[in-house]
């Protein structure tokens, strides 16, 4: 199984105020704020960590059946380095693992049950108007969509 | 407050994060804000945020786990105003 979620990040900045009182308290664990509040660019930790728990999410949803709005449960921690942004997501007694993609325009993370999975993985990300109609036919394991990119993954 | 009167608070509540017009029209009880109205789910948040500042209520995690739809999130509205006045 796997997962994936893309931040456009144009759209989020539009689109959503993480600076509203309360918003982080909602979403992110303590450390999880700490990251955000001491980071240069607190913008991109915000779209990182979302991007780590929905793509999380998306396995873990799959795998228990269980639909819900518990963005809190999923915890993250990250292992950055010069290179790459690897990271584990935690819920209960479940980790997934995560790799994302940092751009200008755009925070890409897929995830997957298990470590070694994550170099396996093949994405393709669009953007509009190239978005390819009949993308479902291809049976990506995952999909996501926000604002120009439809990111899906193999 | 009754439930019809809290659906439809919330119908003004959820209205700026959606741009489904005719899902919009025909919100009830069986609106699920994710599949039947769109809304991204980073805006789940403010709509609870919003919940809150709305009724003067404090919604927990437990609680906001649940508010995907407008049943489930009526009901929980209408537990919490029960807690509040009793």
């Amino acid at each position: 199984m796997l997962g994936n979620d893309i931040v456009d990040l144009d759209l989020a900045k539009i689109q959503s105020n993480w600076r509203r009182k309360n918003y982080l308290n909602k979403i992110f664990t303590a450390e999880e704020q700490l990251l955000i509040t001491s980071a240069e660019k607190p913008d991109e930790v915000v779209w990182l960590l979302w991007s780590m728990k929905e793509s999380a999410y998306k396995i873990h949803n799959r795998k228990t059946g269980i639909r819900n709005f518990a963005p809190k449960s999923l915890n993250c921690t990250v292992y950055a380095s010069a290179s790459e942004i690897k990271g584990k997501v935690s819920i209960d007694n479940d980790t997934y693992f995560t790799k994302s993609d940092i751009q200008l325009q755009y925070i890409h993370t897929i995830a997957a049950p298990v470590y070694s999975r994550l170099e396996e993985i093949k994405v393709a990300i669009y953007e509009l108007p190239n978005h390819p109609h009949d993308y479902k036919r291809t049976k990506p394991g995952s999909i996501s969509h926000h604002g120009q990119y439809l990111a899906l993954v193999y | 407050m009754n439930k019809e009167e809290i659906i439809e608070a919330l119908k003004t509540i959820v209205q700026p994060y959606s741009e489904e017009s005719t899902a919009l029209t025909q919100i009830d009880e069986n609106t699920d804000f994710i599949n039947d109205l769109k809304i991204n789910s980073a805006n789940l948040v403010d709509i609870v945020l919003d919940i809150e500042e709305k009724f003067n209520i404090e919604i927990d995690n437990d609680s906001m786990a649940k508010m995907l739809n407008v049943k489930a999130t009526t009901e929980i509205i209408a537990q919490k105003l029960e807690a509040h006045a009793g």
